[in-house]
């Protein structure tokens, strides 16, 4: 019987409510009172929320369960990319909105055999991540290549850290990242050391800063 | 049979080691009985050799072990009345002077048990205690028991001797060869297979103490009632000892030997002891051994094997976990299932501690409802084992805390069994959710029919983000058996998914997809976003404390 709050891996100590992946509403509990007569069926009323105290839109699972932080005009003009921070300390790394690669292009392939080896080739396995390769910030993820001539772009870590996973999907179907870069269309899954991420966290810009940097408010 | 009063009886019952358990002659009970023990006992005494006997008293050993020595067994070492002078008539056979030999007679503690078999002790902060009475060991446990509140209907009964006893055996035998090895019924009598300090001890305190604690001695009980002798020189003397003589592996273990001294220990010297040949052995230890004037030390130790008691909890806070969940010394959530239940049953059964076990867990902002879910808690050293009663009442009184936060259904106490009730149940175990879900555009009534078709839908979840930096990374594919959209009055795009899947479903991302970690999943499926708002366990299928 493994115990969701119990492990040996040293993110566990980041490990907050957030993790569990939900938004708090307060939604009026609807305990039973000690003197009803309990029956064995639940009250169904105990399922449905007040709609009154329930958001118009929500916020996304993204929103919820991650800090948003941002690389603009990494290594070169325009290749803004995003860098999800969840508390558990892994980094999903993805393109933001405004990098020039999804500018009125359309994305034709993404490649991850790029550098000594293809990304797309490391298996990582076990508790442990044995086989993650640990990459520096300017390593090459992937190249993102549009129907807009030849032009190709290079996508990196952004963080130091060790390489969990590339997103696959990506390799058939690339028009994900036109359709949701910043869902669907991530790139990778990193996970970098809590000094290395201190570090890193420095270079990168916070959704409000990166906002108005982009003018984006 | 009992001891018998032809000596080659005795012999021959020693030799193919029978424990006598016939009850026909009871020692010290009743008068009339009294009577037929003191023949036993003067039956017994004139079987054995007297000059030797005169000897071992001499050098200090008591009556109990000169029977032991001599392989004596069954109920005489119940009696009461093995003082040193049931060996008077030995004396006068002898035609000895009496005066040389009862110098040894009273005095000092046994130069091999060091007391144990003559029922002397010392405890900490106390007078010691020396008498030849049983009652007073059976007594001093009796009391022990009653004062830590234990209620026992069965026992069973451990000892531990200080390793020295086994030195000093060792010595009184080579010391016994040495003079009369020769002798014929060193030969005969002394080769049988004696009786251990330990057995007879529990021989000798068994039947008083069933009577004192109205209790049966049982091999297999649950309730251990562990006597620790400890006589701190003498055995740290015999560790100087095996240290010294013995090969690396014993250093250290005798290194880590303390005063008192475990059962690890006490092979590793009787180890290192049988290893020592007799020369070695006379040059290590004096034979005869030295007289003893202090007792052992007592430790009386009773435990009970951990009692189960088990159920299913409702959990109605999403501001509570399952276990006791800390960071940093920060606590998470307001309370927790594990200590909820725990601390209202720990009191009652009167437990040194409680362990929280269930089958699966949900996280903190999940509530449990529904059926509930079964666990088991596992109590430690129960002094008392509730009734069906005082079940009834536990169960009462967690249901009706001031803040109802969790709720026990069915509980009962189990014996071990109930750990694989729990864990039989487990394997086919399904799960029955209701999520609170929002989707990006309205609901039609065509969803709820795509939704409805879907049938035990194989669906491929990785290892979610939010628990991959602890899990392997892994492509993992659940069942989802069947999905039911209700809708919610007054709302186009909030509704209640009811679903039914796999155990180990991760939910929550089968209903955002997890950045399409998890395919597929309620977007992909409806072909819009999908958030989940909120979510609850409703049902944990399980053939266990339904």
């Amino acid at each position: 019987m493994e115990k969701e709050q119990k492990d040996e891996g040293y993110f566990d100590k980041t490990q907050t409510l957030k993790d569990a992946g939900m938004i708090e509403f307060s939604v009026p509990c609807h305990r039973p009172s000690s003197s009803e007569q309990r029956k064995e069926e639940e009250p169904h009323e105990l399922l449905v929320p007040d709609l009154c105290s329930l958001p118009l839109t929500p916020p996304t699972a993204v929103d919820c369960n991650f800090t948003c932080y941002f690389a603009p005009d990494f290594m070169k003009p325009d290749h803004d990319q995003y860098v999800y921070r969840h508390p558990n300390g892994l980094c999903v790394i993805g393109l933001a909105s405004t990098h020039v690669a999804l500018k009125g292009n359309r994305v034709k392939t993404v490649d991850f055999n790029v550098g000594k080896s293809n990304r797309s080739e490391i298996k990582v396995s076990g508790k442990r991540k044995r086989n993650a390769q640990r990459f520096e910030p300017n390593t090459a993820l992937c190249k993102v290549s549009t129907s807009n001539g030849d032009t190709s772009y290079i996508v990196r870590c952004c963080v130091k850290g060790s390489l969990l996973e590339v997103n696959e999907r990506l390799i058939k179907q690339a028009d994900l990242l036109n359709s949701s870069a910043d869902r669907e269309g991530y790139i990778a899954i990193i996970m970098p050391t809590p000094t290395d991420w201190i570090k890193a966290k420095n270079q990168l810009l916070s959704l409000e800063e990166f906002k108005k940097l982009r003018g984006l408010c | 049979m009992a001891i018998s009063n032809e000596k080659e009886e005795v012999i021959s019952c020693s030799k193919v080691g029978v424990i006598v358990e016939a009850k026909e002659a009871q020692i010290s009970t009743g008068p009339s009985e009294g009577e037929a023990a003191d023949k036993i006992i003067s039956d017994t005494v004139l079987s054995l050799p007297s000059h030797a006997i005169l000897d071992l008293l001499s050098i200090g050993v008591c009556t109990r072990c000169i029977f032991r020595l001599f392989g004596v067994r069954g109920q005489i070492y119940w009696s009461s009345l093995l003082s040193p002078t049931i060996f008077a008539p030995l004396i006068q056979k002898s035609n000895g002077s009496d005066d040389e030999h009862s110098k040894g007679l009273e005095s000092e503690f046994c130069s091999i048990c060091l007391g144990i078999l003559q029922f002397g002790f010392s405890k900490e902060k106390q007078n010691l205690v020396k008498s030849e009475l049983i009652n007073n060991v059976s007594e001093e446990i009796a009391k022990f028991i009653k004062q830590e509140g234990h209620e026992i209907d069965s026992f069973s009964l451990e000892v531990s001797i200080p390793p020295i006893i086994l030195a000093n055996e060792r010595s009184v035998w080579l010391y016994l060869k040495k003079k009369y090895g020769s002798e014929r019924w060193f030969e005969e009598k002394f080769h049988a297979e004696h009786v251990t300090v330990k057995d007879a001890f529990k021989l000798a305190i068994t039947s008083s103490l069933e009577t004192l604690l109205t209790a049966k001695s049982e091999i297999s009980s649950s309730s251990r009632i562990r006597l620790n002798h400890t006589h701190s020189k003498a055995s740290l003397n015999l560790e100087k000892e095996s240290v010294e003589n013995a090969d690396g592996a014993n250093v250290k273990r005798g290194a880590e030997c303390s005063e008192q001294s475990n059962g690890k220990t006490d092979a590793a010297i009787q180890r290192s002891l049988s290893r020592l040949q007799d020369h070695a052995f006379c040059e290590r230890f004096k034979s005869p051994p030295e007289k003893v004037n202090e007792p052992c030390k007592l430790e009386i130790i009773c435990n009970r094997a951990p009692i189960y008691i088990g159920g299913r909890y409702l959990k109605y806070s999403r501001n509570v976990s399952q276990s006791r969940w800390l960071i940093d010394d920060e606590r998470k959530g307001e309370a927790s299932v594990e200590e909820i239940i725990g601390s209202n049953i720990l009191p009652v059964c009167r437990g040194d501690n409680y362990k929280f076990h269930a089958a699966g867990r949900e996280d903190i902002d999940v509530r449990m409802l529904g059926s509930g879910r079964p666990f088991l808690v596992e109590i430690q050293n129960a002094r008392h084992v509730p009734s069906e009663v005082s079940i009834g009442e536990m169960e009462e009184k967690i249901n009706n805390l001031r803040e109802k936060l969790v709720r026990v259904r069915n509980l009962q106490v189990l014996g071990s069994e109930g750990w694989t009730l729990m864990r039989e149940g487990e394997t086919e175990k399904q799960k029955q959710y209701a999520a609170l879900v929002w989707i990006s555009r309205p609901l039609e009534d065509e969803d709820l029919q795509t939704i409805a078709s879907l049938m035990d839908m194989s669906i491929l979840q990785k290892t979610p983000v939010r628990v991959l930096h602890r899990r392997s990374p892994l492509d993992r594919e659940k069942i989802i058996h069947w999905m039911k959209i209700e809708r919610m009055v007054g709302s186009q795009q909030y509704f209640l998914l009811h679903l039914c899947t796999e155990a180990g479903t991760y939910i929550k991302e089968f209903v955002h997809g997890d950045l399409g970690r998890t395919y597929p999943n309620l977007g992909s499926i409806l072909k819009c976003r999908a958030e989940i708002l909120q979510l609850d366990v409703t049902d944990v299928k399980m053939d266990c404390f339904n």
